[in-house]
């Protein structure tokens, strides 16, 4: 370097021996204390001495197949709308009386239902839940707010079709579900169907879909000198389920293409990387062999860049800033997918030994490795969900599947004692060497090289 | 509401390292945080990336650890961990079960004390390959990738420290020796260039032991960097801008603006008048562009804070299908011109203070933020107990200053635009001359 006077390196001495680690007491996850509102809502309360911001989260199951075909995204839209206006305050207003008092709300849909957040200092709980009630009760829905969100949703999905991680999401849905299957399609919508969402569809999509009867409220923070029971029957538990309500009845098994072991090239002339999406059948949380050994293959496989999949791919060849594996489970079913990029020049090597890497998992996994990643998860875990966002997301996620964090305790006690061979068998149980591919990037740089790896028909899609 | 008043305590090594630990027993764990006084800003012409390509390289072994050890030692043992690198500093940091803390705490001595011993060429030439696909990733195959490079380029002049991004261009890390790698380490990396936070389930006696007995040993090797050398650089005193036609999704702007350094008064009073003007979702460019005219689908604003004498202002706004960006731009421009005569409501200064203190009371709800936050302002402006005191310190900003400092930072005078329109086409990848 340059501009650096001449000097002699100080060197350091020896370092010291290297310590021994201390283990760690056991550890469980906080426990709520549980509760029903009035209106039949389940609640859960976690204590978090310390997070003086409070964390409020709201889930309501309900499956996207309730939709209307010909309307997909209204879910969303209704969802995004629930905070712009309400029986007595219009949109701006709404906006000013959240923000005067610094409280945040985001509501949301996914394939589980709608998720409505509250994030709040400690001291504003009572005026937060206010505001969150009338989002839920007496939302407005103004006709102009519905459309201002169709044409920002209309603009967003230009937006992902842009962002090739999102353009490879949505090509693994539509080449991995059965299209007869709702999560063959975006959860957001179409531009087709997006476009033709109108506030009365809005309106009574809410009607029929959105009611407390089977929702569940978590709130997680520093609740010394609450009384957050209370506190909750003056708000949310004055919703009430309107007579226009319909229960989504049960779920269902997302079915799957019959077709779905193939390579999906979506082609991006120019692209310098190529995204990867690989994906095959998972389990889901109810999983009769148990959920425990999932998130720990997950890891194993390609949760860092000392897992199996990074030590080659990033570490050994400089292919990839990173690639991830996980078992993502739903309702019913799950998917486990691995995903990331590595430059366009390289796309036929890096997934040949992608493919390698992920199906070498059938002939088993050291005692070591298993240890490894189980220690990671487990001692991890306090520092994980140590404040009120990360346990009351935890909590609300899992509402969605009837559960709560004693499943994550109990699956964190499992995982600590977990075998090899049984970590192996369950990873067995699932990969068969049957994948669903889809690259996103300059077909013309690697689509020769693809093909040569004999793994399965190609087919070239546009952008 | 109330104050916070998370505890501090303070002890400086004679080597020159400044040990800061906060406790905190809700949780048994530690967080360790270092941040180094080093980024890139202090890269010189034909070596820009080096501070981050650097970073990459203290993963892959050093005296006593071998290469991707550092991850797996501490992975092991229940300890979360990465780091990253900025314009003014580079972190790294860990969270650890607190029976794991000397372990933590002896990697880190011997990656910022004893790394030249392990450093190789076969390193440097896969770690070089790593960050040339993070390049890729985050930035070439993004749409509006490289916006944020445009933005410093156009809004800091050629030669300033801020003018080039973090990630540097991938010719000069081409050019990079082992010998640079060498001379870097020899500059930057010491105690007397540190800052080494604790927070957690540990004592203040018993932190300041800890550390002291792995970084005591090592000598004070580095070239200490003195803040506060970068002189201010005052705004814009007329609009430049820079377009590009682009395979975007939608036309974007980007208007920026310099602003003073972090941590200063004058800092959090246009900070006020960034929420005012379009941070929150009350405010006005978003009641009237987003919400009422239609002209945008989204629109943000806010300050980027950095030490050296100047700051970064950004608004950005996403223009809706079949408008003209330039009447946004107009739009835009005259609301900037009415803030700076009128400045902010009650209303509206009563929002932004109640939206800073909720994201701060957030931002330091975790161990490892928390640590950050603190190391942060002891290492970039000497301020260890700024976390407890920086609410306050918005809290005395009025609404005149909030008027004055928009004057004078936030006029459409001053603003640097960035353009991107959308074109069919592959994605360029030109570099900006």
């Amino acid at each position: 370097m340059t501009g650096v006077p001449q000097r002699t390196r100080m060197s350091a001495p020896d370092a010291l021996p290297r310590p021994d680690v201390l283990v760690p007491q056991p550890y469980e996850l906080p426990v709520p204390t549980r509760f029903r509102l009035a209106n039949g809502a389940s609640g859960l309360a976690y204590d978090l001495p310390g997070q003086y911001v409070l964390s409020v989260r709201l889930s309501v199951p309900m499956p996207l197949r309730v939709e209307p075909r010909d309307l997909e995204g209204v879910a969303t839209i209704m969802a995004r709308t629930l905070d712009e206006g309400t029986a007595r305050h219009t949109s701006v207003e709404f906006a000013r009386l959240l923000e005067r008092r610094g409280v945040a709300i985001g509501c949301g849909v996914g394939d589980s239902g709608l998720s409505v957040e509250l994030d709040v200092a400690k001291h504003h709980l009572a005026y937060g839940l206010d505001l969150m009630h009338q989002c839920l009760a007496e939302p407005a829905f103004p006709a102009e707010e519905v459309a201002r969100q169709v044409s920002t949703r209309l603009a967003e999905i230009e937006q992902e079709r842009s962002v090739a991680s999102h353009r490879a999401a949505a090509e693994f849905a539509a080449t991995f579900y059965s299209p007869v299957g709702r999560s063959s399609r975006p959860v957001g919508g179409t531009a087709e169907t997006v476009a033709a969402i109108t506030r009365d569809a809005v309106v009574a999509f809410h009607a029929e879909h959105v009611a407390p009867a089977e929702a569940t409220v978590v709130v997680a923070g520093d609740l010394a000198g609450l009384d957050v029971v209370a506190e909750l029957d003056l708000s949310l538990g004055r919703w009430g389920t309107p007579d226009t309500y319909r229960s989504p009845g049960p779920w269902q098994v997302t079915p799957r293409a019959d077709d779905r072991a193939r390579i999906v090239v979506v082609d991006r002339p120019g692209s310098v990387q190529t995204e990867l999406m690989i994906g095959a059948p998972g389990p889901d949380r109810r999983h009769p062999g148990g959920w425990a050994p999932y998130p720990l293959l997950g890891f194993l496989v390609g949760g860092s860049p000392t897992a199996r999949i990074d030590a080659v791919l990033r570490e050994d060849k400089g292919y990839t800033y990173g690639i991830r594996s996980t078992f993502r489970p739903r309702r019913r079913g799950g998917v486990f997918i691995t995903a990331g990029s590595v430059r366009s020049e390289v796309t036929g090597d890096a997934l040949r030994l992608l493919l390698d890497v992920l199906e070498h998992g059938r002939e088993g996994f050291t005692q070591d490795e298993v240890d490894h990643a189980a220690q990671f998860l487990v001692l991890t875990a306090p520092s994980r969900y140590a404040t009120a966002d990360t346990i009351a997301d935890e909590a609300a996620s899992l509402s969605f599947d009837g559960l709560d964090t004693g499943f994550t305790s109990r699956n964190l006690v499992e995982i600590a004692g977990m075998d090899a061979e049984r970590a192996g068998a369950a990873y067995r149980e699932f990969i068969d060497g049957r994948w669903t591919v889809v690259l996103v990037g300059d077909a013309a740089s690697f689509l020769a090289d693809v093909q040569a790896l004999g793994r399965g028909d190609v087919t070239v899609v546009p952008n | 509401m109330a104050d916070i008043a998370y505890p501090i305590a303070e002890r400086t090594l004679p080597n020159g390292l400044r040990v800061i630990v906060s406790q905190d027993r809700t949780v048994p764990s530690v967080t360790v945080n270092l941040w180094v006084k080093v980024g890139s800003r202090d890269e010189v012409p034909g070596r820009t990336g080096f501070a981050h390509l650097f970073e990459h390289l203290m993963f892959q072994g050093s005296a006593n650890v071998a290469s991707g050890e550092h991850f797996s030692a501490l992975m092991g043992v229940g300890g979360r961990l990465n780091a990253t690198t900025w314009f003014d500093r580079t972190n790294y940091f860990e969270t650890v079960p607190k029976g794991a803390l000397e372990l933590a705490l002896w990697l880190e001595a011997d990656r910022q004390g004893r790394l030249l011993d392990a450093l190789t060429q076969e390193n440097l030439d896969n770690q070089r390959d790593v960050v040339k696909e993070e390049k890729r990733q985050r930035y070439d195959n993004a749409p509006y990738g490289h916006a944020m490079r445009d933005v410093y380029a156009t809004l800091f002049p050629e030669g300033h420290p801020y003018h080039h991004p973090t990630i540097g261009s991938m010719e000069d890390l081409e050019a990079a020796t082992l010998d640079d790698v060498h001379a870097f380490f020899a500059t930057h990396y010491g105690p007397n260039n540190t800052v080494l936070t604790l927070v957690g389930d540990i004592s203040p006696e018993d932190g300041f032991a800890a550390v002291e007995k792995y970084f005591g040993p090592l000598p004070p090797s580095a070239v200490a960097r003195a803040e506060g050398s970068m002189p201010p650089l005052a705004p814009l005193t007329g609009p430049v801008r820079l377009e590009r036609s682009e395979p975007v999704p939608n036309d974007r702007l980007y208007l920026a603006f310099r602003l003073p350094a972090d941590a200063t008064p004058e800092f959090h009073a246009v900070g006020l008048a960034m929420d005012a003007i379009g941070g929150l979702s009350s405010s006005r460019l978003v009641e009237h562009l987003v919400r009422q005219e239609r002209l945008v689908t989204g629109l943000t604003a806010h300050p980027l804070g950095f030490a050296g004498g100047v700051s970064l202002g950004l608004i950005s706004a996403d223009i809706s299908a079949g408008v003209d960006p330039a009447d946004v731009e107009r739009a835009i421009c005259a609301e900037l011109e009415r803030f700076a005569e009128t400045g902010p409501t009650d209303i509206e200064m009563e929002s932004a203070v109640a939206e800073t203190e909720r994201a701060w009371l957030s931002a330091l709800a975790s161990h490892d933020d928390r640590a950050d936050h603190i190391s942060h302002y002891a290492a970039l402006h000497d301020d260890t107990a700024y976390i407890n005191t920086f609410l306050a310190q918005v809290r005395a900003v009025t609404v005149e200053e909030v008027r004055a400092a928009a004057a004078r930072y936030l006029q459409p005078s001053s603003r640097a635009v960035v353009a991107y329109l959308m074109a069919p086409g592959p994605i360029a990848d030109e570099e900006l001359s």
